[in-house]
């Protein structure tokens, strides 16, 4: 672990366990992360994608430990979250804030805007009296772009655009230091979107932020991000800075998916590269490589080793092969 | 060239929604030509009145709708003027549509089979009609069959032949299997003794487009069909939507949000904004060469995997409020061109250069 | 710095007003709901200017000293006035009795209207006091969830699997016969089903996001049960507990009907119904009366409550 990793996060597990029969025995367990591993630097934004069932939303969760991890270790800024008091955890709680994609359903309805922020800093004891609260308020507002009129409405007299930006003031008030954006536009329109993307990079020049940024929409999360990792049942099957993850991918999944991203251009004649099959579920997971029923370069070892992360020069792919994905070739094997 | 005929004309739409808050202005003189055969992109942000100008089609409106004027064309009958049970009919026999969650629109307590199943008795007559042709030719019936069937008017003699229950029963079975075949649906025997709820959300989009062309409709229209899908999975709809296009013909009102998706698909563009169709095209000329100042930015405003740009364009100013609308042209308010008489009366939507529609006064 | 403050209570305080004001239109849009919430409003303040509308000493029983008379006849008074009612023979008065007069000699109108206000108040009191008791329990129940969840469940289960009347009966018939203990057997009687309301609303409310956020946000159980969860989750317990309104006289009635009334005389809907029944078929208007005033009261808040169920939906309001 570098000095300059905010986030450090081992082998993380969340598994939730199904329960049948009448005296609710575990049967069986639905794997949503089974093992991840990465680490985020101070300052920059790491992208992670994946599709349902990946276990991106439930990895969020583990990490600020909204949910129960079931093994493995998460340390923020050196401190353990996984093993964290209750106490410890609402101190680490000021430090490391969570944005969620559902502006309709993430805030209160019956709350105010302002109650919201008094709210919050009251919980953590910031401001010294109402009227240094109020003004603080205000001041929220303002760095998010909206104005002091807005303190007293409602969330159903925003629109989905607004309430982001409340949901991100309302994160703001207790300074932060690390956020994590669980698709915080997948809501939003384009031009909305385009807007709050703008507000978050600015924020994080501004205020020195790091983000965690998760999200299945792919070209967003190649805007916002500086490494991205890709999930896929689980784990992490490729890590690598974007440009790599992108353009230069190892891993099949990781090709298929990039592959399937429609591209703003009616001109740009791709190859049909279609994956076949769902996007399984964690409830059962293939032996070996989790990606083998639908690789179209699976072998045999496939079927039986589960490929660890391999690292080729900063570069982490989790697969036995190296494909040349434009012929189509396996060039070699690890 | 092929002989293009156009299926779907709406002309000059314009209807208001009454609610607490005053009259919300939610159509404002839309304009759209769909042609045969071809798919037609509806693209616009939310509250642009895309939905609301497919539901007028289909007079799913809710109460509170009011059509204040415009037609709504299709091969030349205007919709609006049509009685209830005459919509009905259309809705089971000519426009058919696919919403954006399968989830809520399909029965959960009714098996794929059954849905599928009284989704084709809708309309019985053609299946008899296909019963007594199967009989002649001899050989079993096809969906793409079923499909020509409609261009042949029902001959009297077809009629006059009794045909039993158990062979349209028999009949429709075989079309359902067929089509399933042709969403690309794996196992289609599996598949119509199931229930909603047991299959993926991408198979559930299946299911309800193979529903939409069991009606055999002249339009099809999808709303958002692809917004709440992964990305792998909106890859293989909208490749079923590419072959739908080019081995059945459908003509198709592709409703999205998202550019890109109507790129990879359609062949034209309609781009909305406020209640007005801004700009018409086809999406080569909408790309390369977008006139209307709202989609030029737009297309800034998308994130695109092949360019590193610091910022993403935004829009200045927020949706407008249909309630109270701006005056003229209601993009005015936030367009870097705005001129005076941007805000007298709305630019209409007129032929700049070929095939390329545009509403705004700066031509 | 003063205003400051006051600013940003004025502001929070305008924006509920507003708030209650689209209610209030809301519910004006059906008409059923407006004459139900007239009608409640009348019983409302009838019951509280009751005793200003009606002098409480007429409901002193007349008779052989405070007993039921035994004369069961009409009698044409000798002043030519007219009235009727079995228990003519006891009055002689001026006065005419629009709706005749009880078996005790006294005018039946006054009589219901001195008997709206015990109906009311015990309407109130015991809604008020099961439905506060049982959200409560209700609330906790959903939230902390577990062994809590299920034993709270169980009990309410005891309470639910015997038939209201006759629980409240045996209470009634333990715990003696004044109105207060009246009252708490009903009580006792009418909480559970808001336990499973409540819970239930819980629940739901548990799953949704804001609920995860404000965890992230690091607040706390109580703050999030107590401030966030609880009054999200009123609104149909508000229906329910309008609706109970006529459930509970309708109950309490019947309690007075079957005799356990404190004094044989108390004006209250269900003993002068009871009264009424001995004269069923010679002074039918005794038990009619008095039947039509609980009908009404308890059809008005029904209607009302219908209505704030419409109006409260969260999914047809804006």
């Amino acid at each position: 672990m570098e000095d300059q990793d905010i986030l450090v996060v081992k082998g993380l597990k969340t598994w939730f366990p199904t329960k049948s029969g009448i005296i609710q025995r575990t049967v069986g367990y639905v794997k949503a992360v089974d093992g991840i591993s990465f680490n985020v630097r101070k300052g920059e934004t790491f992208g992670l994608v994946g599709e349902s069932g990946s276990g991106k939303t439930t990895a969020a969760r583990s990490i600020l430990r909204l949910i129960e991890t079931t093994a493995g270790e998460v340390y923020f800024d050196g401190t353990s979250v996984t093993t964290a008091s209750r106490r410890e955890l609402r101190k680490l709680r000021r430090q490391m804030q969570i944005i969620f994609q559902d502006p309709y359903a993430s805030l209160d309805p019956r709350q105010t805007v302002n109650s919201m922020l008094m709210e919050t800093m009251k919980i953590h004891g910031i401001a010294s009296s109402r009227s240094e609260a109020h003004g603080r308020a205000i001041q929220l507002l303002q760095i998010v772009g909206l104005s002091e009129e807005h303190l007293y409405r409602f969330p159903h007299e925003f629109s989905g655009g607004q309430r982001q930006r409340v949901a991100v003031a309302r994160v703001l008030a207790v300074n932060p230091e690390f956020l994590i954006l669980d698709e915080p536009t997948s809501f939003l329109d384009v031009s909305v979107q385009a807007k709050v993307l703008n507000l978050l990079k600015e924020l994080q020049d501004k205020l020195d932020l790091t983000y965690l940024f998760i999200s299945h929409n792919l070209a967003v999360v190649h805007h916002m991000s500086d490494r991205v990792g890709v999930m896929y049942l689980g784990k992490i099957v490729e890590l690598a800075d974007k440009n790599a993850v992108y353009h230069f991918q190892k891993h099949p999944y990781t090709f298929h998916l990039m592959a399937a991203i429609p591209l703003p251009d009616p001109e740009a004649r791709k190859k049909e590269v279609l994956l076949m099959g769902d996007v399984p579920s964690p409830v059962n997971i293939p032996s070996g490589c989790r990606f083998h029923p639908r690789c179209p370069w699976a072998t045999d070892r496939c079927t039986k080793e589960e490929p660890p992360l391999y690292e080729e020069k900063g570069h982490l792919v989790a697969c036995h092969y190296d494909i040349d994905f434009k012929s189509g070739e396996v060039k070699s094997e690890r | 060239m092929k002989e293009k005929n156009v299926i779907l004309e709406v002309k000059d739409l314009r209807l208001d929604f009454r609610t607490y808050r005053g009259r919300v202005k939610a159509l404002n003189g839309v304009n759209l030509m769909l042609f045969k055969g071809e798919v037609l992109g509806l693209v616009g942000e939310s509250g642009c009145g895309k939905s609301v100008t497919a539901l007028t089609m289909i007079n799913l409106l809710p109460e509170n709708a009011e059509i204040l004027g415009g037609q709504i064309l299709l091969n030349g009958e205007n919709l609006l003027e049509k009685s209830k049970s005459e919509i009905r009919t259309i809705r089971a026999k000519e426009i058919a549509s696919v919403f954006q969650d399968p989830m809520t629109f399909l029965n959960p307590v009714l098996t794929i089979g059954t849905q599928l199943e009284e989704t084709f008795k809708l309309n019985i007559d053609a299946l008899k009609q296909a019963v007594t042709v199967q009989k002649t030719k001899g050989k079993d019936i096809t969906y793409l069959d079923y499909l020509s069937l409609k261009e042949q008017p029902s001959n009297k003699s077809h009629k006059n032949n009794k045909v039993s229950r158990g062979e349209v029963k028999r009949i429709t079975k075989a079309l359902c299997l067929d089509i399933l075949r042709i969403v690309k649906l794996p196992d289609p025997e599996r598949i119509l003794r199931q229930y909603p709820f047991e299959l993926s959300g991408g198979m559930r989009q299946r299911c309800m487009i193979a529903m939409a062309l069991a009606r055999r409709p002249s339009v099809f229209i999808a709303d958002e069909i692809t917004t709440a899908v992964d990305v792998t999975i909106q890859a293989q709809i909208l490749h079923l939507m590419r072959e739908l296009r080019d081995v059945i013909e459908t003509s198709t009102l592709m409703i999205t949000h998202d550019l890109s998706v109507a790129a990879e698909i359609a062949n034209r563009v309609a781009v909305m904004y406020g209640g007005n169709t801004v700009e018409m095209a086809s999406t080569r000329k909408i790309f390369k060469e977008p006139l209307h100042p709202y989609t030029q930015m737009l297309m800034k405003a998308i994130p695109d995997i092949t360019k590193l740009v610091e910022r993403l364009e935004s829009i200045p100013g927020i949706v407008p409020d249909l309630i109270d609308p701006p005056a003229g042209c209601r993009f005015h308010p936030r367009c870097p061109y705005g001129m005076p008489v941007c805000q007298g009366k709305f630019p209409s939507l007129k032929e700049v250069t070929e095939n390329h529609e545009v509403a705004c006064y700066l031509y | 710095m003063k205003k400051v403050g006051t600013e940003a209570r004025t502001g929070e305080w305008a924006a509920r007003w507003a708030d209650f004001k689209y209610t209030l239109f809301l519910m004006r849009k059906n008409p059923l709901v407006m004459v139900g919430s007239i009608i409640a409003i009348l019983f409302i303040a009838l019951s509280l200017l009751a005793t200003f509308i009606v002098d409480p000493n007429l409901a002193t029983p007349r008779g052989y000293g405070g007993r039921y008379p035994f004369e069961r006849r009409y009698v044409w008074s000798t002043n030519n006035i007219i009235n009727w009612g079995p228990g003519i023979a006891l009055y002689d008065g001026p006065e005419f009795f629009y709706l005749g007069t009880d078996g005790w000699g006294r005018d039946l109108l006054a009589m219901i209207i001195l008997a709206i206000p015990v109906d009311i108040e015990n309407a109130v009191i015991i809604t008020v006091g099961a439905s506060i008791f049982g959200t409560l329990l209700g609330a906790l129940a959903g939230y902390i969830g577990g062994v809590f969840d299920e034993t709270m469940l169980r009990i309410t289960d005891i309470f639910l699997a015997f038939p209201g009347l006759v629980l409240a009966l045996v209470f009634a018939a333990m715990f003696g016969r004044s109105i207060p203990t009246l009252r708490l057997a009903i009580l006792l009687v009418w909480w559970p089903p808001y336990v499973r309301l409540m819970r239930g609303q819980i629940l739901s409310e548990k799953a949704k996001a804001y609920v995860e956020a404000l965890r992230a946000l690091g607040a706390g159980h109580l703050r999030i049960l107590f401030r966030h969860i609880i009054p999200n989750s009123i609104y149909p317990i508000l229906v329910q507990a309008t609706l109970d309104f006529g459930g509970v006289i309708l109950t309490f009635s019947a309690l007075m009907f079957l005799g356990f009334s404190p004094t044989p005389s108390l004006p209250e809907l269900g003993n002068l119904a009871a009264d009424g029944y001995g004269h069923m078929f010679d002074a039918p208007w005794l038990i009619i009366f008095p039947g039509l005033t609980m009908l009404l009261i308890a059809l008005a808040f029904n209607l009302v409550g219908d209505g704030l169920r419409d109006v409260l939906d969260p999914r047809l309001r804006r």
